[in-house]
């Protein structure tokens, strides 16, 4: 499931299960193609994870609480614990490991 | 309106210098030249704009000098060759924007005159701020500097005369081999801010004898193991990390014969991190080292402020020199302790090398000077040193033993590259390549590239100590890697006749595996890119220029075939830029590598910019 959502929805789905946080920026190269990239692991692997996208400019509470200084950048979790994080453009097949990995 | 995006077919200066050499021999089996009447090739390999290649035969096989008058007595530049009947005899140490006088002079015999003008190679530009030291000092030595920037390899006489210089970016270090010629990064850029296609092995006068094309790229640091192998620093152009990979190269077939991959002995989630740090360029190796004594490896990481030294045999950690703060319980033992006094660690560090008699000396670039951020300096309270540690690896101890630069302050401090050189007890030479200023003056946060782009200076100082006293200061303007003391000739051979060659392969360029939705619509790129292509046998490169943030990918298309190669158009904020040849003034201009290795027939070169799929016009063929 890939949803881009506001810090309200992002605080009632990050909880459970296994979440890909992605903070983007509209003005961004790399978010742009990350965005593909994501849809194409949302299209790999479905339901088994959730793919919340959020937009790095239009909720600061977000990217102030996870301390995130710049986009693109991914964070995993599970059960609402970060346990990775990615800077900068990813390849699909180092996503889809990291997202096996907590499965 | 033109069909076609700007497109350059570039030959290897291998290549072209191998047809100048045979037009040079057939020039002169053509002729009559004596040593009266000698054939003269100004520039001969058409990259050292100081050199001269004079040909001639004699009736007796006779040893024949060539001499380079200097513009003062000290400064003539001499060397015998041995006796021959045909001499084909390079002539070094020229200078630039004068009118040389070289004498050819045969053993108890003729001695010819002639006069080579030679253009201001430096098109007018201040290359030398000083020069200080004594002709009894450096004698016919010269001190090399080896491009970080945009200012070519040059070397300085005692006088601070230019008397070598190279017209092509190789860039990094450069080495004399056993066998008196160089060892250099080559001019050709694989990967982008500064990653080589390999090295090139050259005589002084420009000749490259041997390309050694390194699968992974070239970046900072070369070493010639005693069987002659050379070990090249490099990376896995497919991994997610950079600059943590090292091979050893066979020197005559040009293969890859060992790998050390440093994920191997180091973990980079469990490192502790310099100021420097990141993810992607977790170690950031800027120098290797090989011990004869311990059959051992000793790697300098940037980013992890140490000195790692490893069994060259089986890889295994042996030990690590840096402030353990930091470091997790599991690495300790490999740490030393420090005892003496005025004991300081160094800080983002390079050149590390091993003394004969076991110690180890680095350039203490001493960045940031901390491991807690809280606690990093300011440029303008830091400083640099050429430092030597006396260690002890059976009771893990480590003392300092000596040290040069600290009392110079911000004067003398480089973030960045930079090294030192041993040549005996007490006698050091110490460059501090990468001094930045800011706009208004005053010691530059921002490495020297990026001080440069927001209307900084940069500088670089050499300086040579012989027991505690200070033999040579060479200040020159822009930012240079390292500095080398060289002679312009050897007692091998200065010369060979012979094709160069290419050696090993290139590994084929990163891909994206996503496919990008994008309507064809069939125009050519807009003007606006000034897009170009410049294609070599191996590899080719795009330029262009896009509005930041755009998506863009490149993508070569043969039929149902599509290769995709992702151009990032936002400029990401770079904690090093240990040589910034390749930078655009301009941040929206664009310069991707892609390899020719793997791709096989002719390919369709078309640009994907946001949603819309341009033509360039070009076919590639691999």
């Amino acid at each position: 499931m890939l949803k881009e959502v506001t810090s309200q929805e992002f605080k009632e789905m990050y909880q459970d299960g296994v979440v890909v946080a992605d903070f983007f920026s509209t003005t961004c190269g790399p978010c742009k193609m990350l965005s593909f990239v994501l849809a194409d692991v949302d299209k790999t692997l479905g339901d088994k994870v959730k793919i919340l996208k959020v937009d790095f400019d239009k909720n600061k509470d977000l990217t102030d609480e996870y301390k995130v200084v710049g986009y693109p950048t991914l964070i995993f979790m599970k059960d609402g614990v970060e346990v990775k994080r990615l800077q900068g453009l990813q390849q699909k097949p180092l996503i889809i490991k990291t997202i096996e990995e907590q499965l | 309106m033109t069909e076609q995006i700007k497109y350059t077919k570039i030959e290897h200066i291998i290549l072209q210098q191998n047809r100048a050499e045979k037009e040079m021999l057939a020039e002169f089996e053509n002729g009559d030249y004596t040593i009266e009447n000698p054939l003269v090739k100004y520039n001969a390999y058409l990259i050292n704009p100081l050199s001269a290649v004079v040909l001639f035969k004699t009736d007796k096989e006779v040893a024949v000098t060539v001499r380079v008058i200097g513009k003062t007595p000290a400064a003539t530049i001499s060397h015998t060759f041995p006796k021959a009947k045909t001499h084909i005899l390079p002539v070094l140490g020229l200078y630039s924007d004068y009118e040389n006088t070289v004498e050819i002079e045969a053993y108890r015999g003729k001695k010819t005159t002639l006069k080579i003008n030679v253009p201001d190679v430096f098109n007018g530009k201040k290359i030398i701020d000083y020069m200080q030291t004594t002709p009894e000092y450096l004698e016919d030595n010269i001190i090399v500097v080896s491009p970080a920037g945009q200012d070519l390899s040059t070397g300085f006489d005692f006088a601070g005369d230019a008397r070598w210089h190279l017209t092509i970016p190789c860039v990094f270090d450069l080495k004399r081999l056993k066998n008196g010629n160089l060892i250099i990064g080559t001019d050709r850029l694989l990967k982008m801010s500064y990653y080589m296609s390999g090295l090139y092995e050259m005589s002084l006068v420009g000749k490259i004898y041997k390309e050694y094309r390194v699968p992974g790229g070239y970046h900072h640091d070369s070493f010639e193991l005693p069987n002659g192998n050379l070990l090249s620093l490099t990376e896995d152009l497919r991994s997610d990390t950079v600059e943590d990979m090292c091979v050893e190269i066979d020197r005559q077939t040009g293969e890859v014969v060992k790998t050390w991959d440093y994920k191997n002995f180091l973990n980079p989630a469990k490192v502790s991190h310099s100021g420097s740090w990141t993810d992607e360029d977790w170690f950031h190796n800027n120098a290797v080292w090989y011990d004869e004594n311990t059959n051992s490896l000793t790697f300098s990481g940037r980013h992890i402020d140490a000195m790692v030294n490893i069994d060259y045999e089986t890889g295994e950690l042996n030990w690590i020199i840096g402030d353990p703060e930091g470091w997790p319980e599991e690495y300790q033992k490999y740490f030393f302790k420090p005892i003496g006094n005025n004991f300081e660690w160094q800080y983002e560090q390079h050149a590390c090398l091993i003394t004969p008699d076991g110690d180890v000396m680095c350039f203490d670039n001493h960045h940031f000077g901390s491991k807690n951020p809280d606690k990093f300096a300011k440029a303008s309270e830091s400083y640099s040193r050429g430092v030597r540690y006396h260690i002890n690896t059976e009771e893990m101890t480590i003392e300092q033993v000596w040290q040069y630069g600290k009392d110079r302050g911000a004067e003398f401090f480089s973030p960045y590259i930079c090294n030192v050189e041993f040549y005996n007890q007490g006698h050091y030479l110490v460059h501090s390549g990468g001094i930045a200023y800011d706009k208004d003056g005053n010691p530059s946060e921002a490495l020297g590239p990026f001080a440069i782009q927001a209307g900084g200076s940069i500088n670089s100082i050499t300086v040579e100590i012989c027991n505690n006293t200070k033999m040579l200061e060479l200040k020159v303007p822009g930012n240079y890697y390292r500095a080398e003391k060289l002679t312009l000739y050897t007692d091998g051979i200065n010369l060979e006749m012979g094709d160069g060659q290419i050696l090993g392969y290139i590994n084929d360029s990163r891909e994206m595996d996503t496919e990008v939705p994008a309507e064809a619509c069939g125009e050519l790129m807009p003007e606006f890119c000034n897009a170009h292509i410049e294609d070599e046998y191996d590899k080719f490169t795009f330029l262009s220029r896009f509005v930041k943030g755009d998506l863009v990918l490149l993508q070569l298309e043969k039929g149902d075939e599509i290769h995709r190669y992702y151009i990032s158009t936002t400029s990401r904020p770079a904690t090093a830029m240990c040589v910034g040849t390749f930078l655009d003034t301009d941040d929206r201009n664009t310069r991707t590598v892609i390899s020719k290795t793997g791709l096989s027939g002719t390919y369709d070169v078309r640009v994907i910019i946001n949603d819309k799929k341009y033509e360039t016009g070009v076919q590639i063929t691999c």
